[in-house]
């Protein structure tokens, strides 16, 4: 209340407005803080950026030179043998990255459709008990996967399914995080959007299809985008559940090579890391406003 | 006539709303196969487990409480709790007051680009594999020939052994947990800072409020639902941190930085002692829902909601 009443009294916003003279007079101590926070976040920000810069510097380096110190933050020259080593025959690095886009593949387009669908009846559809069953799933993102893994791991035994990649699918084939994230999204859609696709005539399953989903494209987007980092990166369920090296995924099979490539050269392990965050690194640089809205959206209104 | 076509549209409202009510249920029905067999009934079965003795290739032996009783008195268990404690207090402190510390710094008036170079900076971490991360900080950690104690040897400082000594080990691995995650907090922050109405500063400078102060009563109380989302969050993770020190120590020295969840992993699929290992994690569990429900008790007294 009494907030309104004083920016509503007009000589305010008049004062607050600097006039173009006066922010030319603005003393250098007057701006002291605004100074003193770029050299903060730019030293914080280049020492952010160092271990990155190490790792590829490293990657380039000859082999013999890899632990050179000081170390030469910036390469003269180009060695890129290191990157061949990566790719010889002994090396199933090839491998474990079609491992990896193959299991991030079924479990992003797994969790796309079972998401948006259980987001939109969450959201969208009146039927008894709904809440319950929100809550419900909703509760299950405080359970820990370290919970869950021991009977799942005898689940898969059972079914037969240990070092098939189905085992580090079927478990991530939904998400509590993605329902939720989407049906965030559903109830923002105007009632009347969905009344007037009723009236037309169409089912909840039409409704859905020709209505939802395709205002849904930007939350689509940042699901996609979480769920393939998230399994892109994943380490427990595949070092619990693959074990030859056929079957393995890239941060599995990198970090149980790391020994072997280590004998040959520190930088042939920077080489193969660099090659497995590249991936990462596009994709981020092309769709970063998706992905910080889908963090931000169900981080705010969580 | 009326009274039929009133009966005939009810009828038919029925019918619509039974149709949507079993739409829905089919809606929600892949993902509650995926629920009941992948999170409520592996609970129960977990329960189940932590009551017996086995080893998965003979049939499980009932032991009643005996696996729980063993928790109590395992000097290994005391430790890793402690170590997981430590790591919790410490990176989850860490986390959020540096991402609250960057958020707010970023949030002031400075060139669109500035902000989207920063922004990039602080979150790309976030987005690598924890294990490449911890690949990295291996070989920068390392006594003789890591970059850091380079660097340090340069300021006359003894090399330091990051990862070997007991007292270092732990505050080696939170560091690097720090500079990985750190960017999600401020995220999270420089939303919930853009999100507050610029009303509130103007109204509050009015009152001369200097820049201290209006962080102290107007930033801190608005942003407080984000700062409780990001404690939960990081609460949450961190009681659960495993690949990192996987790959930076294996646990070590000795038992300076295992944590619970390795504890749990080892027990269970190097020792294959399924039974105590599944008590171990029920007993986690039990933790996370604790603390989560205190910080929900506690929350209500400093968590402002607008």
């Amino acid at each position: 209340m009494n907030r309104t009443d004083l920016i509503d009294s007009p000589p305010t916003s008049s004062v607050r407005k600097p006039a173009a003279h006066v922010a030319a007079q603005t003393t250098l101590w007057e701006r002291l803080p605004d100074i003193l926070a770029l050299i903060v976040l730019s030293i914080g920000a280049i020492l952010m950026m160092l271990p990155f810069l190490w790792m590829f510097s490293t990657s380039l380096r000859p082999i013999q030179e890899s632990f050179k110190l000081p170390p030469a933050w910036f390469p003269t020259e180009f060695h890129f043998e290191t990157y061949s080593a990566v790719f010889s025959s002994s090396v199933p690095l090839v491998a474990f990255a079609l491992n990896s886009v193959k299991v991030t593949f079924f479990v992003t387009l797994g969790q796309l459709i079972t998401c948006s669908m259980a987001g939109y009846a969450f959201a969208r559809l009146r039927f008894p008990f709904r809440n319950t069953l929100f809550l419900l799933l909703l509760a299950s993102l405080m359970v820990p996967g370290q919970v869950t893994i021991i009977p799942v791991f005898i689940i898969m035994k059972q079914l037969g399914l240990i070092d098939n990649h189905l085992s580090i699918i079927l478990p991530f084939l939904t998400s509590a995080f993605g329902v939720f994230l989407l049906r965030q999204f559903f109830l923002t859609l105007p009632q009347d959007l969905i009344d007037a696709a009723k009236i037309d005539g169409a089912g909840p399953w039409t409704t859905f299809i020709r209505v939802a989903i395709p205002l849904a494209g930007p939350s689509l987007a940042a699901l996609t985008i979480i769920t393939f980092n998230g399994t892109w990166n994943n380490y427990f369920y595949p070092l619990i559940f693959l074990n030859t090296w056929e079957k393995m995924t890239l941060p599995l099979g990198i970090t149980a090579l790391r020994g072997y490539l280590a004998s040959n050269s520190a930088s042939v392990v920077m080489a193969a890391v660099s090659l497995a965050i590249l991936p990462v690194l596009l994709i981020f640089l092309i769709a970063q406003n998706w992905f910080i809205a889908g963090i931000t959206r169900t981080g705010i209104k969580g | 006539m009326a009274q039929i076509q009133k009966t005939a549209s009810a009828g038919w409202l029925r019918k619509e709303s039974q149709r949507e009510a079993l739409a829905g249920y089919l809606f929600i029905l892949p993902t509650f196969i995926g629920y009941t067999a992948l999170v409520i009934g592996p609970i129960l079965a977990a329960i189940g487990y932590s009551l017996t003795s086995y080893d998965i290739l003979s049939p499980p032996e009932f032991v009643g409480l005996q696996n729980y009783r063993d928790l109590l008195t395992d000097p290994r268990l005391h430790k890793v709790y402690l170590n997981t404690i430590y790591f919790t207090v410490v990176a989850v402190s860490l986390n959020v007051g540096i991402g609250l510390l960057l958020a707010v710094l970023i949030n002031r008036n400075m060139p669109a680009f500035l902000k989207y170079i920063f922004r990039t900076a602080y979150f790309f971490p976030v987005l690598v594999a924890l294990t490449y991360c911890s690949i990295i900080w291996q070989y920068l950690y390392q006594k003789d020939t890591g970059i850091i104690n380079y660097y340090l040897g340069l300021l006359h400082v003894e090399p330091i052994a990051w990862l070997s000594s007991p007292a270092w080990v732990m505050p080696s691995i939170i560091a690097m947990d720090v500079w990985k995650n750190t960017g999600f907090a401020m995220l999270v922050f420089l939303a919930g800072l853009q999100g507050i109405s610029q009303d509130y500063y103007e109204a509050a400078s009015l009152d001369v409020a200097n820049r201290g102060q209006l962080f102290r009563y107007i930033t801190l109380p608005l942003i407080t639902p984000t700062l409780f989302f990001n404690m939960i969050i990081y609460m949450i993770g961190a009681l659960q941190v495993f690949d990192s020190i996987v790959v930076l120590t294996q646990g070590g020295p000795g038992d300076a930085s295992r944590s619970l969840v390795m504890y749990i992993y080892e027990n269970a699929f190097q020792l294959f002692h399924m039974g105590y290992a599944s008590a171990t994690a029920i007993t986690l569990f039990i933790v996370i829902m604790l603390l989560t429900l205190v910080q929900f008790r506690v929350g209500q007294s400093w968590v402002h909601y607008e």
